[in-house]
């Protein structure tokens, strides 16, 4: 399968942890207990309270969803939901309309498909998320899963960190030359990486995050063997749960203690815990490691060789006879390590629907093309999108119709309209402007496939508050929802990135309204047309070189921003 | 009195089986319908209904009270955050089937399913 399968442990913890909450909802609806003594009891179950309704949030480890996951997720949305479900940008799913007492029902439907809500929300260690084409990557040193696997069973009810001083994010990749899970920007980052004895084991990034305050990480350990991976992340744990500040949940989070203790303190502190326990239990044995490394060997590929004429010269054959699959080959299909092989991106994105929204029957047909293209496996990407990892070449022709015909085949993966973006005013409490009607707006003003690719690689997302669910300081354009007086306004940041030269985007200058950050964001990608050196110079490479001042004077010189921000509310 | 001079409080929630806000009217329960909700002037009166929604906690959650204009009969949220509440998402709520349902392939339900 490819993927872990609980065993008869986990499906009693999933199993019981279901009615476990049924009870504790039962004695919500009688009186018996209340809200605040609820809350804390749905949220560790990933039930959160939102504007309109309740939002259940499910955990997919690392991002990964077998096809009978894909048709129970289908099930759920038409069941007790309104018809769809969203993918987040920590590769879970969530669901914006459940009612109460159906959650311990809904909860049993994931159980029988070894899935859960465990720690989707809550003072905890949350889902554990990775690059989302680890094991199929032809740029892959190791495949991160079982790792991330290892950390999940670790982290899952640890009794330690169960009420943490705040949320708490790890994330592991295994391409140390291209970092696709944004480690840097996590609590604990992890890196597969060689010493220079070709040893096997990790770089340790720690304290990085977004949110008000975004920092990028710092690398605390240059290279762990891999039998301490968890004995170190205990370590660093340990020092947050004792330092973390609890008196302003603003300042809770670990970057803060970093930056408060300083990294070399940080990391001192955690290598004189991590001395005290590395030759404890937590020490990872090979046959551990062995044990779950097993659910992920390699599905039985074909022998086969690259198709003919693969790569630019088919691209060129179809570009003649068949547009819209040539431009589908040339963003949405990447390369894979095994000959006869290719990765598709299914890119839940359009100018119609909020990013990352995939409706009922759209869960289900994935599952009958994951089964009859992929092996019955998809992927969550922490970009909203679906990936079918192991598709053959010569399926790519018959799995683009089909996508085609689901509306999953916009030929604009990491392109313009490629957006992460949070659910925003028009879902999310916390927020303090509306996200998705931004990036519906921007989706329509650049409906232009060949205007994206000439532009090329371009990253928008899109918060609608500061406390940056849509990534956008890590964007290479950030739109961040704001409050003033009362009306939405927007801030535009420019030159972020996501991956291994990790950036944090710079805030332009003033504010626009909902019109005007639309007309703000063409105008910087005109700018960047009319400034690059070349068609291949990408919009972060252009801005890197030119700096604000460019694009500043382009943006406001007609412009009628809003005067002043120093009064941007906060969630 | 209300925050702001010329405003009204309005007590809300969330209703406990489905999340969705809810207002107090002035018959004491709860409506789904802003329009349909009771207008205080007062901090005192604020506080008095507070005080009685905390205890409707098989009813309700949280209740908390908000500034609101009256016009002519007509409630107005002052922020921009209550009148999306009050009035649902801005866009559209489902994503649309690309065909009818009929004409893809859908799998058979998962076994438990049967008879519910």
């Amino acid at each position: 399968m490819n993927q872990y399968q609980y065993d008869a442990y986990d499906q009693q913890i999933v199993e019981e942890r279901a009615r476990q909450f049924a009870g504790q909802v039962e004695r919500r609806v009688s009186g018996e207990m209340t809200e605040n003594e609820f809350k804390p009891v749905r949220l560790q179950n990933g039930l959160y309270m939102q504007l309109h309704a309740y939002m259940f949030r499910i955990a997919v480890p690392y991002g990964v969803l077998n096809s009978r996951q894909l048709r129970k997720l289908g099930y759920l949305a038409r069941t007790y939901d309104r018809g769809y479900g969203h993918l987040t940008t920590r590769q879970n799913v969530q669901f914006n309309w459940p009612k109460l007492e159906d959650i311990p029902r809904a909860l049993e439907h994931l159980a029988e498909v070894q899935m859960h809500a465990v720690q989707t929300s809550g003072n905890c260690i949350r889902n554990v998320t990775s690059d989302p084409f680890a094991g199929v990557a032809p740029d892959e040193l190791e495949d991160p899963r079982p790792y991330c696997e290892i950390l999940r069973q670790w982290s899952t009810f640890h009794p330690e960190f169960a009420f943490l001083p705040r949320k708490f994010k790890i994330a592991v990749t295994g391409t140390p030359g291209h970092d696709r899970a944004a480690i840097r920007y996590h609590d604990i980052g992890v890196r597969i990486v060689n010493n220079e004895a070709g040893e096997r084991g990790f770089e340790i990034w720690a304290g990085g995050g977004l949110g008000r305050t975004p920092v990028i990480g710092k690398p605390i350990r240059k290279f762990i063997e891999y039998e301490h991976l968890l004995s170190y992340c205990e370590a660093i744990l340990r020092v947050y749960n004792l330092y973390g500040r609890r008196d302003n949940k603003f300042k809770a989070r670990i970057k803060i203690l970093v930056n408060e203790l300083g990294t070399e303190p940080f990391r001192l502190a955690v290598e004189a815990e991590w001395a005290l326990i590395k030759d404890s239990a937590l020490k990872l044995t090979r046959a551990e490691y062995e044990r779950v490394a097993q659910h992920f060997q390699p599905p039985p590929y074909e022998k086969l060789a690259a198709a003919p004429g693969a790569g630019g010269a088919l691209l060129a054959a179809e570009l003649g006879r068949d547009r819209d699959y040539a431009r589908w080959l040339q963003r949405n299909v990447l390369p894979h390590k095994v000959p006869g092989y290719k990765t598709v991106v299914l890119t839940a994105k359009d100018k119609d629907t909020p990013p990352g929204d995939i409706s009922d029957t759209q869960f289900d047909a994935v599952a009958d093309l994951a089964d009859r293209y992929s092996f019955g496996r998809a992927v969550v990407m922490h970009t909203q999108n679906l990936v079918l990892t192991d598709v053959k070449e010569s399926d790519l022709r018959d799995l683009h119709q089909r996508l085609v015909e689901l509306d999953l085949a916009t030929p604009n993966h990491g392109l313009l309209t490629d957006q992460i973006c949070c659910p925003g005013l028009d879902y999310c409490a916390l927020a303090n402007a509306r996200s998705i009607p931004i990036s519906l707006e921007l989706n329509r003003r650049f409906d232009d496939l060949d205007y994206l690719n000439d532009v090329g690689p371009c990253s928008i997302k899109i918060s609608g508050c500061i406390n940056a669910c849509g990534h956008h300081h890590i964007a290479n354009i950030g739109i961040l929802g704001i409050n003033k007086h009362g009306a939405e306004a927007y801030q535009l940041t420019l030159g972020g990135n996501d991956s291994d030269s990790a950036s944090i985007g710079r805030i332009l200058g003033p504010s626009f309204d909902e019109h005007g950050i639309v007309d703000a964001v063409a105008q910087v990608i005109e700018t960047y047309l009319a400034l690059r050196l070349s068609d291949d110079e990408t919009f972060l490479e252009c801005y890197r070189r030119l700096g604000d001042k460019p694009f500043k004077a382009a943006v406001y010189k007609d412009a009628t921003p809003r005067d002043d921000d120093s009064e941007q509310a906060v969630a | 009195m209300a925050k702001r001079s010329g405003t009204h409080y309005v007590l809300s929630a969330q209703l406990l089986e489905t999340g969705a806000p809810a207002y107090l009217t002035a018959a004491g329960v709860w409506s789904t319908n802003l329009q349909d909700a009771h207008t205080v002037l007062t901090d005192e009166e604020r506080d008095l209904l507070l005080a009685q929604a905390e205890q409707q906690q098989r009813s309700v959650c949280d209740p908390y009270a908000f500034d609101v204009r009256v016009e002519r009969g007509a409630i107005d949220p002052l922020s921009a955050r209550e009148r999306i509440r009050a009035a649902g998402p801005s866009t559209r709520v489902r994503r649309p089937d690309p065909q009818p349902p009929a004409t893809l392939s859908r799998a058979s339900e998962p076994r438990s399913d049967a008879g519910e």
